[in-house]
């Protein structure tokens, strides 16, 4: 399956642990974080993750099912670029 | 409520209380001894393993046999990290669980502390969630989440880790009356749409086939998915953790498919027009490598409550993101009855003589399979059947008719030797009044041998069986047919734990003489406490 660069956009709770849960769970699986930008939104509680990943869109849609999962995870979307 | 001042160890005792917690599997340690003072005074049943992973382990076996969470209490440092298999045996298989463990002081964290570990890095893959307590008053919140969290959606074990100075400080937090958590909200239900798709694809099916796993008794939907296979004429197949999610007895029954499965299993699926999955996740011992080549004439309906589990493995034809028993009533008034006769009799030319497997290999040795007839038969089926991991997991999968939800205790997903004994004295333990029945290797019963001990002191209703071929019978298998027979580490000298169970107390039996056998098991299932029979049986039998 072809592979493409998408951008995962992630609003997560913003506590100790979060940032390693969501990238533990993406580089547990083998696949590789191209860009990896982390910051605060005006909601002090909430942050946002941008993750470029490579992958088929099968494989990155299954991470966006995982990260769904996540106790911490607000809310997931994604583009490809 | 008036709210009181306590430690916090006191306040995690209490928010335990209130959780609903009855007994707790554990270790001491220096990092949780004010825990351990706090439970000197509660009211728990505590049972006192005698290493961590036999401890969580049991905590497993009791959650699975009871069908409610279980709590593990450990200590910081090598407390945790043996815990690690517990864990992700727990977690692959969807086992509820909230494991409490000691951490070194908060300052101290970080500094390679006496008995220190990265409990929250060490547990990330192996647990549901986990949490690192940063006070006495998140404690009692803490532990609602974690038994939210352990329950709900797919179950599986939380890791609370509490620094000890948190266990000591004062707080006069209060365990909430609801649990809100922000972004967990795993309720999920079927829409109309997928309800009448799923009513049509099963009325319009010619060949249809149930698959049913261990979300059907995680859902308690076992009635249900009966009473759907019955009025719509189809027959069912389990996954290896669905086994007593449909009683074998029935003519409807077929068995264990996938890797290890029946061939009929298999047949009926290959050749099925309408595979309907119900809590399952298409792991690749179902699928087997291929697949692509897995149920290829059928459309498949995959019914499951976590959506990262649908068109992980298998791409399907209908996705439900549901709780099954909830979905099966409501489907259920939109389901016509029907019966697939000629299907039905295909299926049965596919089934093999039961008599397969029994026939002596060698003249005075014990088949393996017949192990697990004499249990059947000595039981009358009734008996709670947990198994170790190997060749004797495979022949108590496929040999006994398991007929009840809750009955048949393995670890599947993961698959970790050593399981076997810590998980009957657990599942012992949440059934009072059951016999249960541990069929074991001489592998695994190696690893976790040290937790007898416990089943003596409880007086526990359990029959150890210990299938003696002196090797690594399930790898040894393997060498035999893809490794042109090198045979290497598969060779294994054990001891004679008939003395092994001398040693801690325990009956134990030897049994050599297949014309003994049955009268053998008979007779130690009628025996009241804990007994263990060494059984040498043929070890050129395969699974």
């Amino acid at each position: 399956m072809k592979e493409e660069l998408h951008r995962l956009s992630c609003y997560v709770e913003n506590r100790p642990g979060v940032l390693a849960r969501i990238v533990g769970l993406i580089s547990g699986r083998g696949y590789n974080i191209q860009t990896l930008n982390v910051g605060p939104t005006e909601d002090g509680t909430v942050s946002r993750m941008k993750i470029d990943v490579l992958g088929s869109e099968r494989v990155v849609q299954q991470i966006i099912l995982q990260l769904r999962n996540q106790v911490n995870v607000i809310e997931v979307t994604s583009r490809r670029l | 409520m008036r709210s009181t001042a306590k430690n916090g160890a006191k306040a995690l005792v209490e928010a335990l209380e209130r959780a609903g917690v009855e007994k707790i599997f554990g270790y001491p340690g220096g990092n949780v001894i004010d825990i351990f003072d706090a439970l000197s005074t509660a009211r728990f049943d505590f049972v006192l393993a005698r290493h961590e992973q036999g401890a969580v382990h049991m905590a497993d076996g009791y959650a699975r046999a009871l069908g409610r969470p279980a709590c593990v209490i450990v200590t910081s440092g090598p407390g945790l990290t043996n815990t690690i298999t517990g864990l992700g045996t727990a977690n692959m298989d969807g086992v509820p669980m909230v494991l409490v463990c000691g951490q070194v002081p908060l300052a101290q964290i970080g500094t390679d502390a006496f008995q220190e570990a990265d409990t929250t890095g060490l547990t990330r893959a192996v647990s549901k969630h986990n949490f690192l307590v940063h006070s006495a008053d998140e404690i009692p919140e803490t532990v609602a989440q974690a038994f939210y969290i352990a329950t709900h959606g797919k179950p599986g074990p939380v890791v609370i880790d509490i620094p000890r100075d948190c266990q000591r400080e004062t707080t006069s937090a209060e365990y909430p009356a609801r649990v809100a958590l922000r972004a967990y909200h795993p309720e999920v239900s079927a829409t109309t749409s997928q309800v009448n798709r799923f009513a049509k694809l099963v009325n319009s099916a010619k060949r249809p086939v149930i698959l049913a796993g261990g979300g059907v008794i995680a859902s308690d939907a076992s009635h249900d998915v009966a009473a759907l296979a019955r009025k719509a004429g189809i027959p069912v197949s389990t996954t290896l953790m669905g086994l007593g999610s449909f009683d074998e007895t029935d003519p409807l029954a077929l068995g264990l498919s996938g890797l290890h499965g029946e061939y009929a299993a298999n047949a009926a699926i290959a050749q099925c027009d309408l595979l309907v999955a119900l809590g399952v996740r298409f792991n690749d011992r179902v699928t087997g490598q291929t697949v692509s080549k897995f149920a290829k004439r059928a459309k498949i309906i995959h019914v499951d409550c976590d959506p990262a589990s649908i068109n992980k493995n298998v791409t399907v034809d209908l996705g439900i993101t549901a709780d099954v028993k909830e979905l099966l009533m409501t489907v259920d008034s939109r389901i016509h009855s029907a019966k697939h006769d000629e299907w039905l009799a295909a299926i049965n030319g596919w089934r093999r003589p039961r008599t397969e497997g029994l026939k002596p290999l060698h003249k005075g040795v014990i088949m393996p399979q017949a192990v697990v007839e004499a249990v059947y038969s000595a039981t009358k089926g009734r008996a709670i059947v947990v198994t170790d991991v190997g060749q004797h997991q495979l022949w108590a999968a496929k040999r006994f008719r398991h007929t009840q939800p809750r009955h048949f205790i393995s670890s599947g997903g993961m698959g970790a030797m050593g399981f076997g004994i810590p998980a009957a004295i657990g599942a012992a333990l949440a059934r009072p009044g059951c016999k249960v029945a541990a069929f074991l290797g001489d592998g695994g019963a190696q690893m976790t041998s040290e937790e007898l001990i416990v089943a003596v002191e409880r007086k526990l209703p359990i029959v150890f069986l210990v299938f003696r071929n002196s090797s690594l019978g399930l790898v040894r298998q393997m060498q035999t047919h893809s490794f042109a027979g090198r045979y290497f580490a598969t060779d294994l000298a054990s001891p004679d734990f008939t003395l092994l169970a001398k040693a801690v107390g325990m009956k134990g039996v030897k049994v050599t003489d297949p014309a003994r056998l049955d009268a053998a098991v008979a007779s130690a299932v009628r025996f009241k406490g804990p007994v263990l029979l060494d059984i040498e049986v043929d070890r050129d039998a395969e699974a």
